[in-house]
């Protein structure tokens, strides 16, 4: 009988700490957010803006801007000065391991790719994740017409020719990322001609 | 033991080597080999734990008289997921790239169990300063455990340790190491290392 | 059918390819602690099972109508106290707050069930169940939700009920598995002359990265897969 009593008044002894924590640990925890809320959100822009410089020679991180193009998320490049330099699109798909996120660097008429930079990928360590590295593939994609789809090839390529040299013992990891250029740039292409024609998208 | 337990320098001295919370207690493994291909995310890890596991364990210890049994754990539960997401939150705000070489194990920290082990063991029994005492040399162990490892999967996965070229060019990179199997295995061996090194010192105290 | 295709590949990515223990680390305790025994370790699997499907399913309730930027119930709640303002409410401050709560209610409450109508298996468990709170694998599977739901821009690639109780159920399968195949090899291993500072979670571990090998043979099934139902 006195553990019954003696259980309900603990209980509610604990109540009022339990309450008191939380509303301490609510109050900390608003606070962190309106602090590193904008900072947070700030980097994650970063993480796409930050690479544009970088994909379209000239653009300004600062000034481009995100849209929607026939459903289409892309960027558009804008550099210091506000002129339209081409833009930075988004791409994803299946790799060898997991899923590959890229952004792709296009001129202003989706001519020519400008850039490639790998966002994420769980590619394997030493062999597949040297899809990331400039010198050995990513520099592979500068310069290359946008029109056709690109192709992997073993050999060294002809700069301009649409061909990317695949990467020694990652073929797989190679071919995903022309497959997830191709099929982004392709559908990137379609939504611009759509809009140059006049057709109204969203 | 009589008294009020163990004192502020023996609980410090007892979280480093002799009661090491990866070799000798077996706890928090998940973030042990999760975060070791690298030195860099072991000490961004151990930074994380060693503030959360400071925080709770002094937050514990001075609400420890108004504590009742019943609902402890759930206290300590609220007050540990809470100092976890300040923590991750400040590594997403401060150091985005570690934040996302991290992952998921930040917030895992919530359930490693150096830290609830602590509270319940240390924390909520004694005074502020032997449970901050406590909650550092833990910490410090804990580094120790990860750095260890971190060292060992760097250097042979990648030839390189914090980035750093050690090995040289021509080394070819174990990369098992770098990926899981590579984490089971280091730490299987290095935990049978310190068994062996552990008996070897029992034996010759004994002798 | 595009979509049952996502969903058998979330299946086979949780069970087998990111196994949850093999991949992603996560349940190493109860690994290393109750894999001694073929039962036993069987036994933790399905319970780990059922208390992560539990919490998942609670997890993405929680998230997909109270935490997530423009989460419903949030977005009504505020519109009773300022009924003009379009802001946008994220609550995910308290994603793990309250996920872990989700756990320790999930776990109480599979102890009751077990208690009043399996009580020879819940004596068996022991200390075993409580300990299912601080299991990794059931926090990590609510995190993967969290990420697929509050983490994804598009609302047409966030994980509906169904995505998130595959990954659940499966992943818990998959750990499942992991913990059996182990405790199978260990009981073996009882027979076998192991040096001393090995014994017990030194051999589990080395045990553990020889599985993690073969586990990586199932790289790129589910890439195949899909290509081959699509």
């Amino acid at each position: 009988m006195t553990e019954e009593t003696g259980k309900t008044q603990g209980l509610l002894a604990q109540a009022w700490l339990i309450l008191l924590l939380a509303g301490l640990f609510g109050s900390s925890l608003a606070a962190v957010e309106i602090v590193l809320g904008p900072k947070i959100r700030e980097n994650k822009r970063n993480e796409t803006f930050g690479q544009v410089p970088r994909l379209v020679p000239g653009g300004s991180a600062r000034k481009s801007r995100e849209v929607v193009l026939g459903g289409i998320r892309a960027i558009r490049v804008l550099s210091e000065e506000g002129k339209h330099l081409g833009w930075v699109l988004p791409a994803s798909g299946q790799g060898f391991a997991d899923k590959i996120e890229l952004l792709v660097g296009l001129d202003r008429r989706a001519g020519k790719i400008t850039g490639l930079y790998v966002l994420d990928q769980k590619e394997t360590p030493g062999l597949g994740d040297y899809i990331k590295d400039e010198g050995r593939f990513r520099k592979y994609f500068r310069g290359q017409p946008a029109a056709e789809p690109l192709r992997v090839v073993k050999r060294k390529p002809r700069p301009g020719s649409g061909e990317i040299k695949a990467i020694t013992g990652a073929t797989i990891s190679s071919t995903s990322v022309c497959r997830i250029v191709n099929d982004a740039v392709r559908e990137f292409r379609a939504a611009l001609e759509k809009r140059a024609a006049g057709e109204e998208k969203e | 033991m009589a008294g009020s337990g163990p004192t502020a320098l023996e609980r410090f001295i007892n979280g480093i080597i002799p009661e090491n919370p990866v070799y000798r207690q077996l706890l928090g493994m998940c973030p042990t080999l999760a975060v070791t291909n690298g030195m860099k995310p072991a000490l961004t890890m151990a930074g994380a734990t060693a503030f959360v596991l400071i925080c709770a364990n002094v937050i514990t210890s001075l609400i420890r008289n108004a504590l009742k049994p019943h609902l402890r754990i759930l206290v300590f539960t609220l007050t540990i997921a809470t100092f976890v997401t300040i923590a991750d939150r400040f590594l997403q705000a401060f150091m985005p790239a570690m934040s996302k070489v991290l992952g998921p194990y930040v917030p895992l920290i919530i359930v490693n169990c150096i830290i609830i082990a602590r509270c319940e063991v240390c924390a909520s029994k004694q005074a502020v300063g032997t449970a901050l005492a406590d909650a550092l040399g833990c910490a410090i162990g804990f580094a120790l455990g990860l750095s260890s490892i971190a060292t060992v999967r760097e250097i042979l996965g990648t030839g390189c340790w914090m980035g750093m070229r050690i090995l040289p060019e021509g080394w070819d990179n174990w990369g098992i190491m770098v990926l899981p199997p590579g984490a089971f295995l280091t730490l299987g061996l290095l935990l049978g290392l310190a068994e062996w090194f552990g008996a070897a010192r029992k034996k010759a105290g004994r002798s | 059918m595009d979509h049952l295709v996502d969903i058998l590949l979330i299946a086979v990515g949780a069970a087998f390819i990111n196994n949850f223990v093999l991949h992603y680390f996560v349940g190493i305790c109860p690994f290393i602690g109750v894999s001694r025994r073929v039962d036993q370790a069987f036994g933790m699997g399905l319970a780990v099972t059922f208390v992560v499907t539990i919490a998942s399913f609670l997890a993405w309730v929680f998230t997909w109508f109270v935490t997530r930027p423009g989460a419903p119930v949030t977005a009504w709640v505020w519109h009773l106290f300022s009924p003009g303002s379009d802001a946008v409410l994220d609550l995910s401050i308290l994603n793990y707050i309250i996920y872990i709560f989700v756990i320790a209610s999930s776990v109480q409450f599979v102890e009751m069930y077990l208690k009043k109508f399996f009580p020879a298996l819940f004596k068996a468990f022991g200390v075993y169940l409580p300990l299912i709170t601080t299991n990794c694998a059931i926090l990590f599977a609510c995190l993967e939700i969290m990420k697929h739901v509050s983490g994804v821009r598009n609302p047409a690639e966030m994980w509906g009920l169904d995505q998130a109780l595959t990954l659940a159920v499966f992943g818990g399968l998959g750990f499942a598995l992991a913990i059996t195949t182990m405790a199978g090899i260990r009981e073996e291993l009882d027979l076998c002359d192991i040096p001393e500072p090995l014994k017990g979670p030194g051999i589990t571990l080395l045990t553990a990265g020889i599985m993690a090998m073969a586990f990586m043979g199932f790289t790129g099934v589910d890439r195949g897969l899909a290509a081959f139902l699509r």
